[in-house]
């Protein structure tokens, strides 16, 4: 038996339908991610199984217990906000020590369990500091040991590094993914990440339209996309139409061949090779550690992502090339 | 540097021009006499002596007082609720909310008074010389204050995520209210307040129609003893005008604090 179950869970408001049929199994200590664009319905279906909106139909079990009717506050459920949702009126500690305050805890053990949780989020030295005082990184973190500091069952994070600069954001990921590891705690996180989401998580459940569309673990979701828009959403991507499919590698379809630019060798024209296909630079783009190229082949353009090994190894627009692309890389979506 | 002692030159003239009336008034409440004379003939704390030992200023004073006290306890315990019910649960009310706050600036004062008069005079509520017809006037008065100043709060405030959170966090709905969203509201609740009482303090029209002299307040006051004399009628003023200026500037202290 999984630690969470979701079972054909759905969600409306009026006629507009915000998700259906959701089915999700999570382990204990597991991460789990629901990644999707904007407006698929992955916040509603986290606030759903927080007990912060209700649900239309299904259930939502934890260890084995019902609590698809259950109020928020008996869940034992922890939560981070988008918008860290501290209180303003309270100090670091206080904003901290506001759930064991609700739960009655005895002042000493409410001091030391303050103590802990600020000592795992690294915010030592930062307990009088008002909100406003903090930085956003230090926000969250204080958000994620409000959370954390209750001890629940399942923590839920509601894209919770999305306000924050990239440097702070790598950063922070790290230590969310640390301090869950460390705690072994089931954790539901949401985001439309797709980067955040194949470095942080165990399994991957990517939702389009209120659906849940593939799942499965980061690598598997990346390299076998289940359909264009898995293959769209999850990184970058070529997609050929039947048409394309037969002109480039003489495959006939039905409906698109996706192939990853990393999984193009671009091989230079001296190089003779059989199982290749003629192409000419267009045009290059920098994108860090790696060179993305244009490469127009038999009428049509794909792109091709190569190491950036400096300027010796820089291609430059109009040279003649060959692509070669693995059979196992070319893979049908519809 | 030549538009910079414009500006001031204009500001200083301006600010004295406007100081006039009540430079006039405080010289005057503090002159002894001053009939023909370009400059009083002495001057005397006498008139605020007599003013403060007056049973019947002392009176209106207390009365004013208790309206207005009155009328802010009701206002909020009613408005806070109801502010946070409307954004909170149904924040479509809000936009009724906007348009129902001015009725009472978009109808003038005598007419409504005139119409309390007939709707109150009798019948099963005969309110009329009661303190209680005020109070219930003067909460329509304070409404728009008092509302706009929590709507703004509020909707500087990530309400819902707050509420949420509090919930989560084994808090129930009236204890994440007080221990959460009410101390945020505070300071803005505070200044309006203390503006409401500040303007409340110097209301004349709806005191003078609905309850005249059976519950004489502090305006009412002033206006019947303004044959007595007008050094006496000067110290009156003044003494309402001191009194509301440090209330303003309590007011627009806590203002500041909130804002920080």
């Amino acid at each position: 038996m999984s630690f969470v179950e979701i079972s054909r869970l759905a969600k409306h408001y009026g006629d507009n339908r915000i998700f259906h049929d959701i089915d999700i199994q999570v382990q204990q200590g597991e991460w789990v991610t629901l990644l999707g664009p904007s407006g698929c319905g992955k916040s509603t279906l986290l606030r759903c199984i927080a007990g912060l909106t209700d649900v239309d139909n299904g259930h939502i079990r934890v260890e084995g217990e019902d609590i698809t009717h259950t109020a928020p506050q008996k869940r034992g459920i922890g939560m981070v906000f988008q918008s860290y949702a501290l209180f303003p009126n309270m100090t670091v500690a206080q904003n901290i020590a506001f759930g064991l305050k609700m739960q009655r805890c005895a002042p000493e053990e409410m001091k030391d369990r303050v103590a802990d949780v600020i000592g795992l989020v690294e915010l030592k030295g930062k307990e009088a500091h008002y909100p406003h005082e903090l930085s956003g990184g230090q926000r969250q973190r204080v958000a994620l040991a409000r959370a954390l500091v209750v001890e629940p069952r399942i923590l839920l994070l509601d894209e919770p590094l999305s306000a924050l600069d990239a440097r702070i954001r790598k950063h922070l990921r790290e230590q969310l993914r640390e301090i869950q590891t460390r705690l072994h705690l089931t954790t539901i996180f949401v985001t439309h990440d797709q980067e955040e989401a194949m470095t942080l998580s165990d399994r991957i459940f990517v939702m389009n339209h209120g659906k849940i569309v593939q799942q499965g673990t980061a690598e598997a979701v990346y390299t076998q996309p289940a359909s264009e828009f898995v293959a769209r959403f999850m990184g970058s991507c070529n997609l050929l139409d039947a048409e394309q499919s037969q002109r480039l590698f003489g495959r006939a379809i039905d409906g698109h061949l996706a192939i990853r630019p990393e999984a193009i060798r671009l091989i230079r024209p001296q190089q003779d090779s059989s199982d290749t296909l003629p192409g000419i630079v267009m045009r290059h783009q920098l994108l860090g550690n790696v060179i993305r190229y244009e490469v127009e082949s038999r009428g049509s353009v794909l792109w091709v992502d190569r190491l950036n090994r400096g300027a010796d190894e820089l291609m430059p627009s109009g040279m003649q090339v060959q692509l070669h692309v693995k059979n196992e890389d070319l893979r049908e979506v519809h | 540097m030549q538009a910079k002692t414009w500006h001031r030159c204009m500001v200083t003239g301006l600010g004295g021009l406007l100081a006039i009336p009540v430079v006039a008034t405080l010289l005057y409440s503090l002159s002894s006499e001053w009939g023909a004379t370009l400059l009083p003939d002495g001057l005397t704390f006498g008139w605020y002596v007599q003013l403060w030992h007056d049973p019947r200023f002392l009176t209106a004073f207390g009365h004013s007082l208790a309206i207005c006290l009155g009328t802010l306890f009701l206002s909020t315990v009613v408005i806070v609720p109801a502010v946070f019910v409307t954004f909170y649960r149904f924040p479509g009310l809000n936009r009724l909310m906007n348009v129902l706050i001015l009725m009472p600036f978009a109808i003038p004062p005598v007419v409504s008074s005139v119409g309390m008069l007939q709707l109150y005079a009798d019948g099963p509520l005969p309110l009329i010389g009661t303190p209680w017809v005020l109070i219930g006037c003067y909460f329509t008065i304070v409404l728009p204050f008092i509302y706009r100043a929590l709507a703004n709060s509020l909707g500087g405030m990530n309400l819902r995520d707050l509420m949420d959170a509090a919930h989560l966090l084994g808090a129930t709905t009236p204890r994440a209210f007080l221990s959460v969203i009410l101390p945020s509201l505070k300071p803005g609740l505070m200044a309006s307040l203390f503006l409401s009482f500040s303007f409340l303090l110097g209301e004349f029209v709806f005191a003078n129609m609905l309850v005249g002299t059976r519950y004489e307040t502090l305006q009412v006051y002033l206006y019947n003893v303004r044959q007595t004399s007008g050094h006496f009628t000067s110290a009156v003023v003044m003494s309402y005008f001191l009194f509301t200026l440090a209330l303003t500037w309590l007011a627009a202290r806590l203002g500041k604090i909130g804002s920080q």
